[in-house]
């Protein structure tokens, strides 16, 4: 079902997507993504000694610091903080710096619509500008069901006040293999850390789920394209 | 507690020692000479009203909302204005969430001084109706990296904000004359605020040996600094306020001080009003463009390969003021080539993918021939205002801002960009519209902060 949305672009299609790391200099790892108008800070700095109060000293303990553009930090923003905490506690692993802090500090530059997504994939490119060890990345991706139906990806703000529900999606990125087979492209479990809100069928969150994983494949290919680029230029700089 | 302690930045004795030493033989650990300010970068964001100031390693944002509120009782036809400093815990391994410490605290006194009480803000042009409504604008400065001399940046961050901020219009109507129509941005232009002077902040740091003054201190030698002293001095000559904190210092050099002051802000008074000259400039310049295409409305274009070079040069101009940011710099010195090259060449790589919008259809290596002619098209014509992202501008660590040109095309419409803008259906001969090459823009933009 062909759908005009305000921008022109079609139903799958995300926006201009630009991704710079190492911004900042006295955090240990910062990075600042924006898709389209939607612009995002991200800044790390761990890991530090000791852990919260009830956090297990076992593991590595991450904290998450929502700034949002102005206004006071209220219910909403802490809301933020705890999905990403959890996105992000599921991402790196725990156990390489037991009893240590990590603090994330995400400042919203710009609030255009997708901005859960997009403070998660500034936070995950910051994790790895500070070099804490992760499992892999975390791209994340909005998905918006209209009432009549159709599903769109990376709405505007405009667009997600029209929507009747929307899921944002976790994936891991893609994988790619090593193996002179060619690159085999291994499909991972998606992490169900979405939050879904009054979608009424089932089916169109499975629907989502299928547009969200292929939409991840790319954008997982522009991260890696991102890395690998600024780490060769560190390496000619070196 | 420990661990907060643990956690602090301390800076170690040898690194003071060698500081004052250097200091001695009038060298600065940066290179600069004890009366050099360092590079100041100033870039806009989206909205009216949000600016973003990079002074050498110092990174701070302002930002301007208003909102309507009752006036005081003892001033019933002045507006307000008021300064949220917020220290983020990005800036600072010290800083802490929650509420900030002293620091942030002087820092909004000052610039509330310099601003508010020195009346450099008009506030009675803010009052809407005596005694019932009037603009409250509040001003948020976010510091977002901690490379000392915050104050300074800030102000400007505050200064910049507030030139570029625009109230909607309101006027007075409804069956009593009392009701306040709020007029949108589309039918009325919103108004700029009235300032009278631009207050300029410099600040000063006393080492022990009386003569060594320096001004515009890294966070470095501000930990080394035993006095501190911020003049805010406007261009015309007036002293609006001077804060001054720790060691004593004889009258000499606080009058030396205080001349030098006046020079620097005049200096700065410059840039910033360049800076937003240039802002001001590309905003009407958009806003042309919306008025023109208002009548020729969207529609996703068919592929156009017939533009020719000024077309594209001036839509990759159009286009980089649309990408996430209208950056417009100010650049006290920089190597202007380089950095204009790779705006252009991230504009270009974007603009590209957005002239190959039939998606399946794709071939992969006429990007790389736009991508050339586009280069060398804009390179001739010299472009004036380099839109950068702003963190690509001043940095030294060899970060880039890259658009993304994810150009592979495998399942369906998948291509990252705005595919609005392909309203350039070059059809036919060619009419005056189209030397004027208009922009489609997404949507109309309304102020959101009322």
């Amino acid at each position: 079902m062909e759908v005009d949305r305000e921008d022109g672009r079609s139903q799958n299609q995300l926006r201009p997507l630009a991704c710079s790391r190492n911004i900042l200099h006295r955090a240990h790892g910062s990075a600042s993504w924006s898709q389209g108008d939607t612009k995002v800070l991200a800044a790390v700095y761990g890991p530090k000694a000791g852990t919260k109060k009830n956090e297990n000293p076992e593991k590595a303990c991450i904290e998450v610091i929502w700034k949002p553009k102005t206004g006071q930090i209220g219910k909403p923003e802490k809301e933020y903080e705890m999905i990403l905490k959890r996105t992000l506690e599921s991402v790196c692993i725990l156990t390489v710096n037991p009893n240590t802090t990590t603090s994330i500090i995400v400042q919203v530059v710009n609030d255009d619509g997708a901005l859960l997504p997009s403070a998660i994939n500034a936070a995950c490119m910051a994790l790895v500008d500070a070099g804490i060890p992760m499992k892999h990345l975390a791209v994340a991706i909005c998905c918006c069901v209209a009432k009549s139906g159709y599903v769109i990806l990376d709405p505007t703000k405009l667009e997600e006040q029209k929507m009747k529900a929307f899921a944002y999606l976790v994936f891991p990125n893609s994988v790619h293999s090593v193996l002179p087979e060619g690159s085999l492209r291994v499909e991972g479990e998606p992490i169900e850390n979405g939050i879904i809100t009054s979608v009424t069928h089932v089916d169109d969150y499975f629907y989502c789920l299928e547009r969200g994983r292929a939409a991840s494949v790319k954008l997982s290919d522009f991260l890696r394209r991102n890395l690998q680029q600024q780490s060769t230029d560190s390496s000619k700089a070196g | 507690m420990d661990a907060r302690l643990a956690n602090t930045w301390r800076l170690t004795l040898n690194e003071k020692n060698f500081i004052k030493t250097a200091l001695l033989s009038e060298i600065r650990i940066d290179g600069r000479k004890p009366f050099e300010f360092r590079n100041i970068s100033i870039n806009f964001g989206r909205e009216d009203g949000s600016a973003e100031v990079q002074l050498g390693q110092t990174r701070v944002m302002g930002i301007v909302t208003a909102k309507f509120v009752q006036p005081y009782r003892d001033r019933p036809n002045e507006g307000t204005l008021t300064i949220y400093p917020e220290f983020s815990p990005m800036a600072d391994p010290s800083f802490e969430a929650g509420r900030s410490g002293e620091s942030a605290v002087e820092l909004g006194r000052i610039i509330d001084r310099g601003l508010r009480e020195s009346r450099a803000v008009d506030t009675e042009s803010l009052c809407i109706v005596a005694g019932k409504l009037v603009w409250a604008i509040r001003i948020d400065i976010l510091i977002l990296d901690n490379g000392g001399n915050l104050v300074d940046a800030a102000n400007i961050a505050a200064l910049a904000a507030l030139m570029t901020f625009r109230t909607p219009e309101c006027s007075l109507g409804g069956e009593d004359g009392q009701e306040v129509i709020i007029h949108p941005p589309e039918m009325r232009d919103p108004l700029p605020l009235i300032l009278h002077h631009l207050p300029i902040a410099i600040t000063f740091g006393f080492f022990i040996d009386e003569n060594i003054v320096v001004i515009d201190p890294i966070h470095n030698e501000e930990a080394v600094m035993a006095g501190r002293m911020i003049a805010t001095v406007n261009a015309n000559g007036d002293i609006c306020a001077i804060q001054k904190a720790g060691e004593g210092v004889s009258q000499r050099v606080i009058m030396q001080c205080l001349q030098l002051a006046i020079t620097k802000a005049a200096d700065i008074t410059k840039q910033i009003k360049a800076a937003v000259e240039a802002y001001n400039s590309e905003r009407a310049l958009q806003k042309i463009k919306r008025e023109t295409t208002c009548v020729g409305n969207s529609v996703k274009g068919d592929q156009n390969q017939t533009l020719d070079n000024k077309g594209i040069s001036e839509l990759v101009g159009k286009y980089m003021e649309r990408l996430k940011l209208i950056s417009v710099e100010s650049y006290a010195s920089q190597n202007i080539n380089a950095e204009e090259i790779k705006s252009l060449r991230r504009g270009t790589d974007s603009n590209c993918i957005k002239f190959n919008s039939t998606p399946l259809s794709w071939d992969p290596y006429s990007k790389g021939v736009d991508l050339e002619c586009l280069k060398a098209s804009v390179a001739s014509q010299g472009l004036s205002t380099a839109s950068e992202e702003k963190e690509a501008s001043g940095q030294e660590k060899g970060s880039e801002a890259e658009s993304a040109c994810p150009y592979e095309d495998v399942n369906s419409k998948w291509s990252a960009v705005d595919a609005s803008t392909t309203e350039m259906h070059v059809i036919g001969p060619k009419t005056l519209k189209d030397a004027v090459k208009p922009k489609n823009k997404r949507k109309k933009k309304v102020s959101s902060m009322i």
